[in-house]
């Protein structure tokens, strides 16, 4: 059950966009007679993502990738962080349906468990296992593996708990609620240097001297130096690669849950609740299945940034990322897996890089405009207007699953969670 | 002789606010019958189907389904139990095709689980092969042979309703409750749709409960007749025996076609 | 009618599923413990008491005022402007410049170039009595006209071509609207905190021991009350009034009846726009400070204010305003000022899972 456009879906479209269909249609028939296509492009795309450091980050390509586009370590590292939240949301947003404007409470929460168990946060305790540091460090070390690991437990737990008494509710009431614990979660970090007493959480000042992710001795030993022995802040490439690693789990678990019983339960669930029901699909069970698997994917990346820029601070975690995330599986094409990535990867480009480096070009461009145009004052006024035109012209996003674009073009009135009246 | 009732609503009353919508009805459909439930519009029938599957929980009153209690319980539950319905003004997975609409209601019926899916076993790949194959099976035998890919809001409406019931079907019920079926049909579908009724009963053990205003599909295939009116049964027996019923030709007021 | 018992026949009960029991045991039990700390705080220190107690009513004035246009908005077309509270902080801005600067104040975003129209309304402290009246006033109508304007232009823009889209998408519409409202008060004033001078009347109305109430506090009332009874008597007594609530209860009977949607819809969010301009100008004198960035937190206070009181319902508005604007306060004044978002935000969140129809809604009817 694929979402790519079918023979016998519905083509809503004009005389200005048949080319556009027509090229998808043969495109689709080639796709179709071509079965090797199926996993000879994306591993293509993994190739090329894989190799990037080599040929857009230094070599051939770095000038245009890497000085032209701003696209260095950091940008990267972000970029790839982003498509996995992205990715975890879709499966709430894109899949599910749920509106969700806290997301970010995961990504903090996922961080978090590393303050908690990968730093010298609780410097009172000596509690270690596969620590890969270089020396034996006071706090709570355990092996960075079992942090992101512990990471997507604790937020699975969160997500059932917050989700168990609020998914029930109607999709603007959720959406609210949703944002109402995007906002207590880092609150609470906030203020969690003196919970009763007890420091927690390190409050304002935040948690820093994270673990790094790292290998030991014997791994590296054994791998002939390709696994090493711990990160470090120099060396690109381990962090990239594993972020990488985990995106590709993020987009295999999607893939496969897509096209499963879960699957099309989460679709039933965001066509027709009532109808759903009626043919078993039990809806608590369904959504908090959609709400803890996209909480877990926000834990996993939460812990792994938190490591790469070395400090957790509650005032990184607020609504923006939400938003941010929510905007790149919408502008992507929500419930689509290419689409949710293609967007992640152009709005975290955006906002982390793009918009300087196009404002330096707008500025070069304009002679003796003296002052500069500081793009960055705008990026809230640009993200807006993103949100709205895209909103206006093409709600179901860049490159929307053939089902959403359908969805989309009937201009579907849900039914709310409490119409019964038939 | 103890008849065994498949399904027993025993004082059901369901009042929103001040309205009371069911008024104390015992209601029993013997297994393996036909039973139709009319009245006049505003009777009650929906909201009594509602009160059965577990959308609505009664006031008062209770319903026992192949002996298991399930006032209360949701309709995910009533469904795993073996009750399905279909709905009165179509409610299909629109976006979602023909096959795939069957295949959400076999959702109590297979196993699944999002860890087999995600590693997807040898067990769950015949799991959903099966699946797949019974779903066309299903689909054949509502006649829609060859629309298994067809998005539900494209087909024609005589599909859809045939969706309808190929989809409540899917859930594996034992008794199957029909609102209004064949709301909207000609004769010749009518009388189709009647024979593929009693196929049902006849060659697939299922018990039907039917709400129904055409005459023609009451009299010709239900083994009793059930009439409410204002919320409260006004009228149960034989067909013939309700034809000529004084209280219900008064509820209609002559709507009542020739039989 | 009896049926035939048989010994084994199951329980016809409907069982109350354990969850929701032990839910609602939770609520109580939460409920009489903060009913019970109140009550020990007023005997404590009644005079305290006192003080946070008109601290709560002052800023839950404005909090109704705000929650209103949410609660309005959401009545007629079911949607959470998001933009809102960004709109209230413009009117803040708004009235800045006013009394800044003397003059109305038109932003021409994206560029930074401000259109001035003078109104000879700049005052500072030292200002006569009515240069301070005249300005008051300038603030209290240009602002609600700029928000009005606002409010309007927004829906036509960008609500009006999405009423038959699902939720979502006039949602993410309305966040978007926010980023761009609080972008134009960033590029509009920058980014800094910008204070205004007080002239509001100064000096107690009466004081008792560590509570005291000034003229300031009341000017706050004394502008909100007449406000409300104006809209009450609007959406009561006049017939665009009676358009709104016919609208906000059945759109295409409404539209069938010869009630022009469109315009009621407008109309709706020019009140609603109205009032945040009133609420704006007011913050902006009483606190004399606002930030571009005040309207998000605000706004959402506000928006649980209303949900509070019954969305859609507008004495709901206001009494949920008012228990809003005392939850702050005495979480501010008796416990820890640290904890007021997670308080009002768990707030939110406890009526929704609750009784999402709030203190003053009606019941939801039945569904799953």
């Amino acid at each position: 059950m694929s979402d790519k456009a079918s023979p016998q879906a519905p083509k809503a479209e004009g005389p200005r966009t048949s080319a556009v269909s027509s090229w998808r249609s043969s495109w689709s028939r080639f796709r179709r007679e071509h079965q090797w296509t199926r996993w000879a492009i994306p591993l293509a795309v993994v190739v090329v993502a894989f190799s990037y450091p080599w040929w857009g980050l230094e070599g051939p390509l770095s000038f245009v990738f890497n000085d032209g586009l701003g696209i260095d370590n950091d940008t990267l590292f972000n970029m790839s962080i982003y498509v996995m939240l992205a990715l975890g949301l879709n499966v709430v947003v894109g899949y599910a349906g749920l509106l969700d404007l806290g997301y970010v409470a995961f990504f903090a929460l996922g961080a978090y468990t590393l303050g908690w168990f990968g730093s010298g946060l609780f410097s009172t305790r000596d509690i270690h296992f596969l620590d890969t540091n270089a020396a034996r460090l006071p706090g709570i070390h355990l092996s960075f593996w079992v942090v992101v690991l512990l990471a997507g437990v604790v937020c699975a737990f969160a997500g059932v708990l917050i989700g168990w008494p609020t998914l029930r509710l109607r999709g603007d009431y959720l959406a609210i609620v949703t944002l109402g614990f995007g906002e207590i979660i880092p609150d609470i970090f906030r203020n969690g240097d003196d919970i009763a007493g007890h420091n927690l959480t390190n409050g304002v000042r935040g948690v820093t001297q994270l673990d790094r992710p790292g290998f030991g001795e014997a791994l590296n030993g054994a791998t002939g130096g390709i696994l090493p022995v711990r990160y470090t802040s120099l060396e690109l490439r381990p962090w990239y690669f594993t972020v990488l690693a985990m995106v590709l789990v993020t987009i295999f678990v999607n893939l496969r849950l897509r096209d499963s019983k879960m699957g099309r339960a989460w679709i039933a669930v965001r066509e027709d609740e009532i109808a759903a029901s009626a043919m078993g699909v039990p809806l608590m069970r369904t959504k908090l299945w959609a709400y803890g698997i996209g909480a877990i994917f926000g834990g996993f990346a939460g812990a792994v940034y938190g490591s790469f820029i070395n400090g957790i601070f509650p005032v990184s975690f607020s609504f923006q990322i939400s938003v941010i995330v929510l905007v790149m599986v919408i502008v992507g094409g929500m419930g689509n897996i290419w689409g949710v990535i293609a967007g992640a990867m152009l709005i975290s480009w955006l906002n982390f890089r793009g918009l300087d480096k196009i404002g330096e070009w707008v500025n070069g461009a304009i002679p003796g405009s003296g002052n500069d145009i500081a793009i960055a004052k705008y990026k809230f006024g640009i993200f807006g207007a993103l949100l709205v035109v895209m909103m206006l012209f093409r709600p179901e996003g860049l490159i929307p699953s053939a089902r959403r674009k359908a969805e989309f073009a009937e201009g579907e009135g849900q039914a709310t969670l409490y119409d019964v009246r038939n | 002789m103890a008849v065994d009732n498949i399904l027993e609503a025993i004082q059901v009353r369901k009042e929103f606010g001040g309205l009371i919508a069911v008024n104390d009805v015992d209601f029993v459909i013997p297994r393996g019958s036909i039973v139709s439930l009319i009245g006049p519009n505003g009777a009650g029938k929906t909201t009594f189907f509602n009160i059965l599957t577990g959308v609505y929980t009664p006031t008062a009153g209770g319903v026992i389904f192949d002996g298991n209690a399930i006032s209360g319980l949701p309709p995910h539950q009533v469904t795993a139990l073996g009750m399905a319905r279909t709905f009165q003004n179509i409610r299909l997975f629109h976006n979602m095709t023909a096959l795939e609409n069957v295949l959400v209601a076999m959702h109590s019926r297979i196993k699944g689980g999002v860890w087999r899916s995600i590693f997807r076993t040898p067990a769950l790949k015949r799991e959903e092969e099966g699946a797949h194959a019974r779903g066309r099976e299903l689909l054949e035998f509502s006649g829609l042979r060859g629309r298994d890919h067809a998005f539900a809001k494209n087909l024609a409406y005589g599909d859809q309703r045939r969706l309808e019931v190929a989809r409540a079907l899917a859930t594996g019920p034992s008794l199957l409750l029909l609102d209004e079926p064949t709301a909207g049909m000609n004769p010749e579908e009518t009388a189709n749709f009647t024979a593929f009724v009693a196929k049902l009963r006849a060659e697939h053990d299922i018990t039907v409960l039917l709400i129904e205003h055409d005459m023609r599909v009451v009299m010709g295939i239900s083994d009793r007749v059930t009439v409410l009116d204002y919320g409260e049964k006004i009228a149960e027996g034989l067909p013939k025996e309700i034809q000529h019923d004084e209280r219900v030709i008064e509820a209609y007021l002559g709507t009542a076609a020739t039989a | 009618m009896a049926t035939a018992e048989t010994a084994s026949r199951p329980a016809l009960e409907r069982r109350l599923p354990i969850s929701q029991i032990v839910l609602w045991a939770v609520g109580l039990v939460l409920a009489a413990l903060i009913g019970y700390w109140l009550i020990k705080n007023a005997i404590d220190s009644p005079d305290r008491f006192l003080e946070v107690t008109l601290i709560g009513v002052t800023n839950g004035s404005i909090y109704a005022l705000v929650a209103l246009g949410y609660t309005l908005v959401y009545g007629i077309i079911e949607l959470i402007n998001f933009a809102h509270g960004d709109n209230f902080m413009l009117g803040t801005f708004q009235t800045n410049g006013i009394v800044n600067n003397g003059s109305f104040q038109i932003p021409f975003f994206p560029t930074s170039f401000v259109l001035a129209i003078p109104l000879g309304a700049a005052a500072t402290a030292h200002s006569s009595g009515a240069q301070k009246a005249y300005t008051i006033f300038m603030c209290l109508v240009f602002s609600m006209l700029f928000c009005m304007v606002i409010n309007v232009s927004i829906e036509r823009i960008g609500y009006k071509p999405l009423r038959n889209q699902p939720r979502l998408v006039p949602l993410i519409t309305a966040i978007g609207f926010s980023f761009i409202l609080q972008d134009i008060g960033l590029v509009w004033k920058g980014a800094g905190p910008q204070p205004l001078p007080n002239i509001l009347p100064t000096g107690d109305i009466f004081s008792w021991r560590a509570a005291s109430y000034s003229w300031d506090d009341f000017i706050v009332i004394a502008v909100t009350i007449p406000l409300l009874i104006a809209l009450t008597y609007l959406v009561r007594r006049t017939r665009s009034g009676k358009a709104m609530r016919a609208t906000a209860q059945d759109m295409d009977a409404s539209s069938m009846m010869g009630i022009n949607v469109d315009r009621t819809i407008s109309f709706t969010f020019a009140l609603g726009g109205a009032l945040a301009g009133a609420a704006g100008a007011i913050y902006a004198l009483y606190i004399g400070t606002t930030k571009f960035d005040l309207g998000f937190r605000l706004g959402l206070f506000a928006f649980t204010a209303a949900v509070l009181g019954g969305i859609g319902n507008l004495s709901g508005a206001v009494l949920g305003g008012v228990v809003l604007g005392l939850i702050q306060a005495y979480t501010e004044g008796f416990w820890d000022a640290r904890w007021t978002t997670t308080v009002v935000f768990s707030v939110l969140i406890a009526i929704l899972v609750f009784r999402p129809s709030g203190l003053l809604g009606e019941e939801v009817p039945e569904g799953q």
